[in-house]
């Protein structure tokens, strides 16, 4: 299935269905081979079978055509059509006078896009964007206002949630604070998609030593991402005694980064140096650690998708990963200096944000809860002391404009874009962020139905 | 390519869908298979273990001879773990001696309080009567597949035709079982019902 986006303005002849996307990279990314994916997309797939579901033919959202085959002139990229000019993010930009900015997230070498990943949405924005960008809105200044005075204080004390309805940009907010505190120093640990630790599909094992389940692949892909990102940082941390687990052994001096190199090569022994890395990140007080968590409510939910042996629902508090999130999120373990962030997702049927999590953060919820309501006493432990941070849930005009414009510069308009587009799409919007984005510029405008 | 009971099972098939080729195990008893043996819902079949295949494939051979499921203690709130220099045997070994000294105090105090012990309490109820044994809820220590359970249908349709029910006569008679028309429309039971079916 090719989906890719319509940048063709007045031409009816095609229908309505029809999408060809038309963007082009100059340079490819550092570290990576060919900006271009050239995919030969045949309608009837390898296999015989004209209805046969086929990987190998699969292209992927939004993502971009060789420009050879951008033979129609409309679809040649413009001279003026660029994002070049945006500013690359750096940690001093956020302050009240840039807020209304839009600025870019470069490609570092310790890139956390690249590594850490995105939650979908935010990916797929990104791939249709010639450059990653991203507003800088008032709660943007107002968070790293609260991770500058939580660089100082033990993570226990900073320990917010991210909330509000859906699309008004918890997620980006997250990122931001992400790239925030990476370009600042800190060691960064972000979990983009959580619900991927809570839904089956990963594998897991029991442990007698620990008594919950270990999710040795998903340690081992995080302790990669970890190291990727944090490699200086973790250079110039040690060991502060030595570990010795299935005929390996780390003596006292070796550094977090060898650790984790060894840990995110073998599966075996990735979810022990996790632990260990985590505890050693517990007790130094050189460097301060933030854990940024997207899809906070997935390990709230009080069964997950996986199953035990004698098939009952396994708790999130009894798989590592989830635990280990769960314990940095109440308090019970904390980084000597650093805060924890979790984004919740408003509209997962599959996750739903639970009582526990709406009762500790003063959300009103859906449906109307009752002192009788179903509540986990022990979630009600692990939600202990969270505090919730509304993300505002519309653009203001000028943080609007600002996107308007960024989308026009890189030819994402349909019609032509004016100030009458730009009202007429922040009204339909109600300002809400990812509607005015999705459905307001990137959707049909009045011209062409 | 993982050969269970002689079938064999696609690598890059998802290993819950994959075992229900097998006869007698549906979508529900494939999931209940997997929870068993720790296989997660989206793991493919060139994903599983060497030990997760041969105990699926020795559980299957004979599933009434299967060991019991052990138990698996879970980490309570505030639980800390022992260091990890601490070898599994020894951590199991200490398990089970806390259980087993758990299990002796219960009953201690069983016989401290003049009742008697849970062995005994176990077989009796109140008038001294054996208590009907509880039937287990997991399906898979019933389980049955491949030609054990082809034998249970051929034996169940040979004890309709022995005891000479109407069930029995139609399955002869190569006709429709449970009612249905006949006028019209009996195609597959007049190729398929018969009394050696399996």
């Amino acid at each position: 299935m090719v989906l890719s986006l319509s940048r063709v303005p007045f031409n009816r002849s095609l229908p309505q269905g029809t999408l060809i996307c038309a963007r082009t990279y100059a340079n490819s990314p550092p570290g990576q081979q060919s900006p271009f994916r050239i995919q030969n997309v045949k309608s009837t797939g390898t296999s015989k079978n004209k209805k046969a579901f086929s990987r190998k033919n699969r292209i992927g959202a939004f993502r971009s055509m060789a420009p050879s085959s951008l033979t129609v002139p409309v679809l040649q990229p413009s001279p003026n059509s660029s994002l070049s000019s945006v500013p690359t993010f750096k940690p001093e930009m956020i302050t009240e006078n840039m807020i209304g900015q839009v600025v870019a997230f470069s490609q570092t070498p310790n890139d956390p896009i690249k590594y850490f990943g995105t939650p979908k949405n935010m990916l797929l924005e990104f791939r249709l964007l010639s450059q990653r960008c991203s507003v800088i809105r008032n709660i943007t200044v107002f968070t790293a206002e609260e991770l500058d005075s939580a660089a100082a204080e033990p993570s226990h004390k900073t320990r917010y949630v991210l909330t509000g309805p859906s699309g008004c940009g918890k997620s980006f907010l997250l990122l931001q604070s992400v790239q925030y505190c990476l370009a600042k120093g800190w060691i960064v640990i972000y979990i983009p998609r959580a619900k991927a630790t809570v839904n089956s599909t990963t594998t897991h094992t029991y442990d007698l030593r620990t008594q919950t389940y270990l999710q040795p692949n998903y340690a081992q892909q995080t302790l990669r991402r970890i190291l990727e990102v944090n490699s200086a940082n973790l250079e110039t941390l040690t060991l502060r005694e030595g570990l010795n687990y299935d005929r390996r052994s780390f003596s006292s001096g070796t550094t977090l980064a060898q650790l984790a190199s060894a840990g995110s090569k073998d599966a075996v022994i990735s979810s022990v140096v996790l632990e260990t890395l985590l505890n050693e990140l517990s007790r130094q007080s050189k460097i301060p650690v933030l854990l940024a968590v997207d899809d906070f409510q997935a390990i709230y939910n009080q069964k997950t998708a996986y199953r035990d042996p004698h098939f009952s629902a396994i708790r999130p508090y009894h798989l590592a990963i989830p635990r280990f999130i769960l314990e940095f999120a109440s308090g019970k373990r904390s980084f000597p200096k650093g805060a924890v962030l979790g984004a919740l997702t408003a509209m997962d049927p599959a996750f739903p944000v639970t009582n526990e999590l709406m009762d500790e953060l003063g959300l009103p919820g859906l449906h109307p809860r009752s002192p009788y309501s179903k509540r986990s006493k022990i979630l009600q432990e692990y939600a202990r002391g969270l505090m919730n941070l509304p993300v505002p849930e519309e653009f203001s005009p000028r943080e609007a404009a600002s996107v308007f414009e960024t989308w026009m510069r890189d030819n994402a308009l349909t019609a032509p874009g004016n100030d009458e587009l730009f009202l007429a799409k922040y009204t339909e919007s109600a300002g809400n962020p990812k509607a005015f984005v999705w459905q307001g510029i990137l959707g049909p405008s009045l011209n062409q139905i | 390519m993982v050969h269970i009971l002689g079938i064999n099972l696609p690598d890059n098939q998802l290993a819950r869908f994959a075992l229900t080729t097998i006869y007698g195990v549906g979508p529900h008893l494939s999931h209940r298979l997997c929870a068993r043996f720790q296989i997660h819902d989206k793991c493919r079949v060139k994903d599983l273990t060497p030990l997760q295949t041969t105990s699926l494939a020795s559980f299957l051979q004979s599933p009434k001879t299967a060991l019991p499921l052990p138990q698996y203690p879970l980490a309570p709130l505030n639980f800390v773990a022992r260091p990890p220099s601490k070898s599994i045997q020894e951590l199991q070994a200490e398990f089970n001696a806390a259980r087993a000294a758990q299990k002796q105090k219960r009953e201690e105090k069983l016989l401290q309080m003049g009742k008697s012990t849970a062995e005994d309490v176990k077989g009796k109820t109140t008038r001294g009567r054996k208590a009907p044994e509880k039937k287990s809820r997991d399906p898979l220590t019933e389980l049955r597949i491949e030609s054990e359970l082809r034998r249970e249908i051929r034996e169940n349709i040979a004890h309709q035709r022995m005891i000479g029910s109407y069930v029995g006569r139609r399955h002869a008679m190569h006709l429709p079982v449970r009612g249905q028309r006949t006028q019209t429309n009996a195609k597959t039971a007049r190729k398929l019902n018969n009394l050696d079916r399996w």
